[in-house]
């Protein structure tokens, strides 16, 4: 963890459920995550990794600890507060349904800097467009984009209001390989370009091969990490840790 | 299968509710209606009842053509001295002259003891009739002494020994009030207030004449057997009737006009249903898409089409009949709350609340079918969902082209104008094309609608998108995404409207009218004139005339005239004195051919009857038959004089028309000029024993007949506006479903940030879209209905179109208001999702 940390996980607990119906999809997870950096969270289904993001991405309320984004304690902000924060301070990409169907591409990106009533950085936002090759398809409707183009005009999103963090949910999860390809080395160089501050969920080891660190969870715990990973060392470590049993 | 449809309806239980709450609010009307008329009848056949409980005879005169005023058939009077001859008849109880007229107490504020427009009767009080019993007190005996019913006293705040005046027959007079009695029945809203027999005698049969003769049977003898003996001693052409016969003929009398009233609200009920229709298509509809993965996994599972028809028929069965019952349990309760109402203006209805076999036959009939019928075309297609279609992801299939349905819908309109035109346009309208092109132009816009969605909502779309951004413009788009279900939504929403405006053109036009042509029309500077079913009694123009700076005073009297093919409007008024009032333009003969005995007609009565001058008539003037009136001049129909059909000279007036019965009904006052407020306190003096006469100016007189238009308007906007909160429902439910298909949406946009109030904004901006859309085509299809109605009738005295622009913007602001109000639910919804659950839904 060389760089500072962008947003922190404070023993964060989750339970869903009461009684004998209990279930702890988080158990005490501290955690941070790097400025400039893409993290990937990894680990088996219900092993907790998508209720860590939307507790970090302030989509949900853990039951006990803190999240901390870029200095601001998320616990006790009211709705207004949680939803200014979304809007200014991160941006989503998720599995699908990315997308509002009665907007044109362009103004699905600018959404959140329309709804916040800001001006558009038109720089910024060619140099967004751009990077990802929409340039000629900013006046499609979703309909009429692929799952790829779709994907790519969600990351123009989550990045046009320079957020402080961008939280990507399985984001090439309903996508073929060279879309995925294309979309995460997108994210990669985005990271590396605008030092853009990334966490991606993902039970995809090529995915996690892009990111700068690798967190692996399991039973609402996390259980190791790698720095620097390559999709076949992910691959490796997924493995061993069927091989060990450790889903219940 | 029946498992399932159940199950469908609890889990979609919120929109089958408001749905089932919009057949509901239908069905309410409808059976209210039938329980409030049944009620209604309930009450008068009482009072009938009561009436005829003393009569097992009737012996009357030989029914005429000719109207009283009191809206009954005339008779040829009889004379007084048959009751000795009925007397002597061998088992007759007892014979009474039926004596009766107007009498008005005067109320302890000194004002008239009446409710609205309810009669106020007199009678002569026979001690033998058995449907009067004395409570307290005593009867009277002699001129000034009076009895009055118990609610009558009520109403006067009066009681017994209590000394008044009263207006008997036109005649002002100090009255004591001796006793008080019951009726047995309720009477609906009149007064009662009984004289002495002399009194009675003098008062309304000064000429020893009666209409007919009261007879009570001895016990034993049959009302038949008594009616036979007595058609033995009486002149021939006098009608000896039974008892039975009397009662049922007031009776019938009575439905009838309870009939008209049910009818007319029956009318409104049905409107409210068919709107209610609109709702129900649309609800089943949008049930029907968002299920289609549900049904295609029925039919992939081996269920055949039939029944998945029979599953979504099964939901419209339970839904129509749910919404009924519930319909009928608050029809009767708001036949209760209406008879409460009435009841404060003193019309008090003791029916209670019958509900019939077949009212609650039709309510439940009316409501399950209008349902039915409105998920049929839901129902079948879904029965045409492939099985396939549970496999694939957008279940939801986008809708089709509407350019077909503008293309006819278009022509519909088209076809509307061209039977609309031709049949107001010219001299006479045909009422046929009337009704043919409004109805093709009603449907022409609903097949249209959807067409004109995008253009129309995008045009109400520039101020809210200029004010919000991108949220107006999500809010836009989202009401054009699906223009077939906004255009439904809408079209609910329009028919109410489009009644509402056309009726409104209608009356505001009548007023303009009114008020233009008795302007232009009136030279007389005040106009006498009495409310209900009294007249001014002559002798008001005699003192009237003597008066200080009077130029010129003329009487109208309304002539009970009967043609072969028959009745018509007629007046008795002399022509110097009325042209001295009113301007009348004579179009052929002459005015003064009155002085000469002829009669002179209207050009409209002229015109239909084929009248010239010079024809002979042969017609009844109110007690005598076969009078031959000539032709003697044609003048232009006069809105000032009220509109009749023909006038005709006051001595034939006086010859035919009893004396109990004559009276002005409007009384024309020309002052010099040179104290018109000395004139106007004088004249207010002169008519104040007569309590409801009063003085108007020409100004007042006009407002006073606008009033007239304006009350039953008020009436029919509330009526209508029954229709409109139904579809308001269906805004809502369309909304709350729309929302419900956009939980992901949602979910996304509040995830990037769109605040609580932005989403609020926007579900409330794409409501009042809809809701101004609906207004839009409603308010313009009701301005052509509106203004084809007053072309129609401009030769029947609607000559000036006058269109009520702040009663329309008022209705477009309510609209816009109203769709703010239907967002309210549907948006509390959608700001409560949870964020990460919306995102996540399926």
């Amino acid at each position: 963890m060389g760089a500072e940390a962008i947003a922190r996980a404070i023993d964060l607990e989750k339970v869903y459920g009461q009684g004998e119906a209990q279930v702890k999809a988080l158990r005490g997870v501290s955690v941070d995550f790097g400025r400039g950096e893409m993290t990937a969270i990894m680990g088996p289904s219900g092993s907790g990794k998508s209720t860590l993001m939307h507790c970090m991405a302030a989509l949900d309320r853990p039951t006990g600890g803190d999240v901390e984004i870029d200095g601001v304690p998320v616990r006790g902000l009211k709705d207004k507060a949680l939803t200014q924060l979304r809007r200014d301070r991160l941006g989503f990409i998720f599995q699908s349904f990315n997308l509002v169907p009665t907007l044109t591409a362009r103004e699905n990106i600018t959404l959140p800097v329309d709804i916040a009533g800001r001006k558009v950085d038109q720089e910024w936002f060619d140099r967004v467009v751009d990077t990802v090759g929409l340039r000629d398809r900013l006046s499609h409707r979703p309909t009429e984009l692929s799952g790829g183009q779709q994907q790519r005009v969600a990351c123009a999103r989550a990045l046009v209001s320079r957020p402080a963090i961008v939280f990507a949910d399985e984001p090439t999860g309903n996508l073929d390989s060279r879309a995925s390809a294309e979309i995460l080395s997108f994210l990669q160089n985005s990271v590396k370009e605008f030092g853009q501050s990334i966490v991606i969920v993902t039970h995809d080891p090529v995915a996690a091969g892009y990111a700068d660190r690798v967190l692996f969870l399991a039973d609402g715990e996390i259980v190791d990490e790698m720095v620097d990973p390559t999709a076949d060392k992910v691959l490796e470590r997924m493995r061993g840790f069927d091989a060990t049993g450790r889903r219940s | 299968m029946f498992k399932i449809t159940v199950k469908g309806i609890f889990t979609h239980r919120l929109r089958f509710a408001l749905t089932a709450l919009a057949v509901c609010l239908g069905v309410t009307l409808v059976a209210g209606t039938l329980v409030l008329s049944g009620s209604i009848t309930r009450t008068f056949d009482a009072i009938v009842e009561q009436t005829a409980a003393g009569t097992d005879v009737q012996v009357r005169g030989a029914q005429l053509e000719t109207t009283a005023v009191d809206g009954s058939k005339q008779r040829e009077p009889l004379p007084l001295s048959l009751e000795k001859k009925i007397e002597a008849v061998d088992g007759v109880a007892r014979v009474a002259p039926d004596m009766s007229g107007t009498a008005i107490l005067v109320n302890k504020d000194g004002t008239a003891t009446r409710n609205g427009g309810a009669p106020n009767l007199g009678f002569g009080y026979d001690p033998d009739d058995p449907t009067i019993r004395i409570t307290s007190g005593r009867a009277p005996e002699k001129k000034g002494e009076v009895l009055v019913d118990e609610s009558t006293l009520e109403l006067a705040g009066l009681a017994v020994g209590d000394t008044t005046k009263a207006l008997i027959q036109n005649d002002p007079q100090n009255v004591t009030i001796t006793g008080v009695f019951t009726f047995g029945s309720s009477l609906a809203g009149a007064t009662l207030v009984l004289l002495d027999e002399q009194t009675a005698e003098a008062t309304w049969a000064p000429d020893g004449e009666v209409p007919s003769f009261t007879i009570g049977a001895d016990d034993g003898v049959s009302q038949e057997t008594l009616r036979d003996r007595i058609a033995q001693v009486v002149p021939a052409g006098t009608e000896v009737v039974t008892g039975d016969v009397v009662y049922q003929e007031q009776k019938d009398s009575f439905g009838t006009a309870i009939g008209f009233i049910t009818t007319f609200l029956l009318v409104f009920a049905l409107i409210a249903v068919f709107v209610g229709a609109f709702i129900i298509a649309n609800t089943f509809s949008m049930l029907v898409a968002q299920r289609t993965r549900e049904l295609a996994l029925l039919r992939a599972v081996g269920a055949s089409r039939g029944q998945v028809l029979r599953v979504v028929l099964g939901e419209a069965a339970i839904l129509g009949l749910t919404g009924s019952v519930v319909g009928l349990g608050l029809g009767i309760l708001l036949a209760a709350g209406l008879q409460a109402v009435v009841k404060q203006s003193g019309l008090e209805i003791t029916g209670g609340l019958p509900v019939t076999v077949s009212t609650v036959v039709v309510s439940l009939l009316i409501g399950l079918v209008v349902t039915m019928l409105s998920a049929i075309f839901p129902a079948l297609r879904a029965s045409r969902v492939a099985p396939i279609a549970a496999l694939r992801d957008d279940a939801q299939t986008p809708p089709g082209g509407v350019l077909r349905r503008g293309i006819i819908g278009l022509v519909l309109v088209l076809a509307g104008f061209a039977t609309i035109l031709p049949g107001s346009l010219g001299d006479k309208p045909q009422w046929a094309l009337v009704g043919v092109g409004a109805a093709l132009l009603l449907i022409g816009l609903l097949v249209a609608a959807p067409w004109l969605t995008r253009p129309v909502v995008r045009l109400i779309g520039i101020p809210y998108t200029a004010l919000y951004g991108t949220v107006g413009r999500l809010a836009r788009e989202n009401a054009l995404r699906n223009p077939r279900r906004t255009a439904t939504t809408a079209s609910a929403l329009m028919i109410g409207l489009a009644l509402m405006s056309s009726v409104g053109v209608f009356a505001s036009s009548a007023n303009a009218s009114v008020s233009d042509i008795v302007d232009s029309e009136l030279t007389a500077d005040y106009v006498l004139s009495s409310g209900g079913f009294t007249m001014i009694p002559t002798t008001v123009a005699d003192e009237v005339t003597t008066m200080q700076g009077v130029t010129s005073v003329a009487t109208i009297r309304s002539a009970p005239v009967q043609l072969a093919d028959g009745s018509v409007f007629a007046i008795a008024a002399d022509p110097r004195a009325m042209t001295e009032n009113v301007k009348l333009d004579v179009v052929a003969g002459s005015l003064d051919s009155i002085d000469a005995g002829d009669v002179v007609v209207s050009r409209t009565a002229a015109d239909d009857r084929g009248w010239k001058v010079g024809d002979t008539l042969t017609a009844e003037v109110g007690t005598r038959k076969n009078q031959s009136l000539t032709v003697g001049g044609i003048i232009d129909d006069s809105q000032a004089l009220n509109n009749p059909n023909m006038i005709v000279p006051l001595d034939l007036y006086a010859k035919t028309v009893p004396a109990a019965q004559q009276g002005d009904f409007l009384l024309y006052v020309k002052s010099d000029g040179t104290n018109t407020a000395a004139l106007r306190s004088q004249l207010e003096d002169v008519v104040k024993p007569f309590l409801v006469v009063s003085v108007q100016d020409g100004d007042e007189f006009a407002d006073a007949q606008a009033a007239q238009i304006n009350s039953l308007l008020y009436l029919i906007y509330a009526l209508l506006a029954l229709s409109v909160l139904i579809a308001v429902l269906g805004i809502i439910n369309t909304l709350a479903l729309s929302v419900f298909e956009r939980t992901r949406e949602i979910g996304l946009l509040r995830a990037v940030g769109m605040s609580r109030r932005q989403l609020r904004r926007m579900i409330s901006a794409e409501s009042v879209s809809t809701a101004v859309f609906g207004a839009v085509l409603g308010m313009a299809l009701g301005l052509v209905l509106g203004l084809v109605l007053q072309r129609a009738l401009v030769s029947q005295g609607l000559e000036t179109l006058s269109i009520p622009w702040l009663t329309l913007a008022i209705v477009l602001v309510s609209s816009a208001l109203a769709g703010m109000v239907a967002a309210i639910i549907p948006a509390w919804r959608a700001v409560r999702l949870d964020v990460l659950k919306a995102i996540t839904a399926d």
